[in-house]
């Protein structure tokens, strides 16, 4: 009785993912011809109202996704010796910022600020401070980084690595009797540096194309049950 | 309150936020926490503002919402389209219902593949193919065996190419390791020079926040 149902069940995964399988590819072909042909052809047209659907459905997964986020907060929020506090805090943040919008959107704003729109000025204190604060701080961290690197242990690739990092620290000073040195890194850019970015763009691409014929072929499991 | 004061509040408040987040440099503590938490909230809101009000509600007042007589009941389903399978994604939560939230993912992945892999040939491979041929009409002769040697050896070196012997030991033919030793040596100094250049970055992004609070600072002291 137990192993019929499972029978069952595995029969109803195969077939969903069948399915999925083949709404994958049809959805793919299509706009892959789609976006080859003529803007104004018919397989030009449905690929851009595809482009449109997706960008609405990426545009609701960040919906879910936040008030998954805030979800997952809120449960935190009892356990106060588990990080609860920082919950909390995340939770009035997000909460804060949305009714500073609301408020921006109703003209709530009387006195002085009738008019203003406050939540701009937010974004700029909070997000721009401390993303610009964070991005200042990686400096320290790459800085020391590069000394890690050379006590961990000194092979011949982090000498070239150390190489190529002092030449384009030091071709970048502006200070005069350097000329030698940002010719020296100009030419590094523009032709040895230039030619392992190739080499890595067309891999980067030759990887993106394997791994969407592999999933056009459904052999990739991201939309499929186990 | 007035427009000063409140930018007043907004300075102070990005002095402290700013010091919370440098606090770090000291060791990780309380401080830099709440200021990444706060980072996470107002992000997390921000996005969720930006999509509903510069994605959906203009789609939505395009198609379901249209004041349009012309506008069909096909092209009113369709603006419900993308929000139900949206939808569909809040049941990937639930074990039983699960599969049922695939049907949004697959539209992602399928028409997502599609725009990659054209991106990819169109985009990136077939251009820098292309530059990768026309290496010597800009440079020098040594410098375009330089560009065109590198990007080959390169791709070479991201090839699993080795042979297995008898005893189960992969080895490569003293050409391709050759080729693939030399490749090694392209790619490492373009990640060097791509990590000197996130140095630089990140050291022009430090100076000019502490030039910002130190402005600040002395604004306050002088007046």
């Amino acid at each position: 009785m137990q192993a019929d149902r499972k029978t069952r069940k595995r029969r109803r995964l195969r077939l969903g993912n069948a399915v999925n399988a083949t709404l994958v590819l049809a959805l793919g072909f299509i706009t892959m011809v789609g976006l080859l042909s003529p803007a104004d052809s018919m397989t030009g047209l449905t690929a851009d109202v595809f482009l449109q659907l997706v960008g609405v459905l990426a545009a609701v997964a960040v919906l879910v996704g936040v008030l998954n986020l805030l979800l997952v907060h809120l449960g935190r929020l009892p356990r106060v010796r588990k990080g609860g506090f920082y919950s909390l805090v995340v939770i009035l943040s997000a909460v804060a910022v949305a009714v500073v919008h609301v408020l921006d959107r109703s003209k709530s704003w009387g006195g002085d600020l009738e008019g203003q729109k406050v939540g701009p000025r937010l974004f700029g204190v909070i997000q721009v401070t401390l993303e610009s604060a964070l991005a200042g701080m990686v400096f320290f961290f790459l800085v020391y980084a590069t000394y890690r690197l050379m006590r961990h242990r000194v092979t011949w690739a982090n000498l070239v690595f150390l190489a190529a990092v002092l030449i384009v620290l030091i071709g970048w000073l502006p200070l005069k009797g350097l000329d030698g040195a940002q010719d020296v890194r100009d030419w590094l850019m523009e032709v040895p540096v230039s030619a392992g970015a190739r080499g890595l763009l067309i891999g980067i691409g030759l990887g993106t194309v394997t791994v969407g014929v592999r999933v056009l072929l459904g052999r990739e499991r991201a939309y499929r049950e186990p | 309150m007035t427009v000063e004061n409140l930018d007043l509040i907004a300075g102070w408040a990005g002095l402290v936020l700013t010091l919370m987040v440098f606090s770090y440099l000291l060791a990780d503590n309380f401080l830099y926490r709440i200021a990444v938490h706060v980072l996470i909230g107002t992000a997390a809101a921000y996005v969720a503002i930006a999509a509903v009000e510069d994605v959906l509600m203009p789609w939505l007042r395009a198609t379901v919402f249209s004041n349009d007589a012309d506008t069909s009941s096909g092209v009113r389903a369709l603006g419900v389209l993308p929000i139900f399978l949206g939808a569909l994604l809040l049941l990937k939560s639930s074990s039983r219902l699960a599969r049922l939230g695939n049907l949004g993912t697959v539209f992602m992945i399928g028409i997502g593949t599609g725009v990659a892999l054209v991106g990819a040939v169109i985009g990136t491979i077939l251009p820098l193919a292309r530059d990768a041929s026309n290496s010597f009409d800009h440079e020098s002769a040594l410098n375009g065996a330089i560009l065109l040697g590198g990007t080959l050896c390169t791709l070479v070196y991201f090839q699993y190419l080795s042979r297995r012997r008898s005893d189960g030991e992969p080895v490569n033919r003293p050409h391709i390791r050759t080729l693939r030793f030399v490749g090694q040596g392209f790619v490492t100094l373009t990640l060097g020079a791509l990590y000197a250049s996130a140095i630089l970055t990140s050291l022009s992004i430090f100076s000019s926040v502490i030039h910002e609070q130190l402005r600040f600072i002395l604004n306050q002291l002088g007046g």
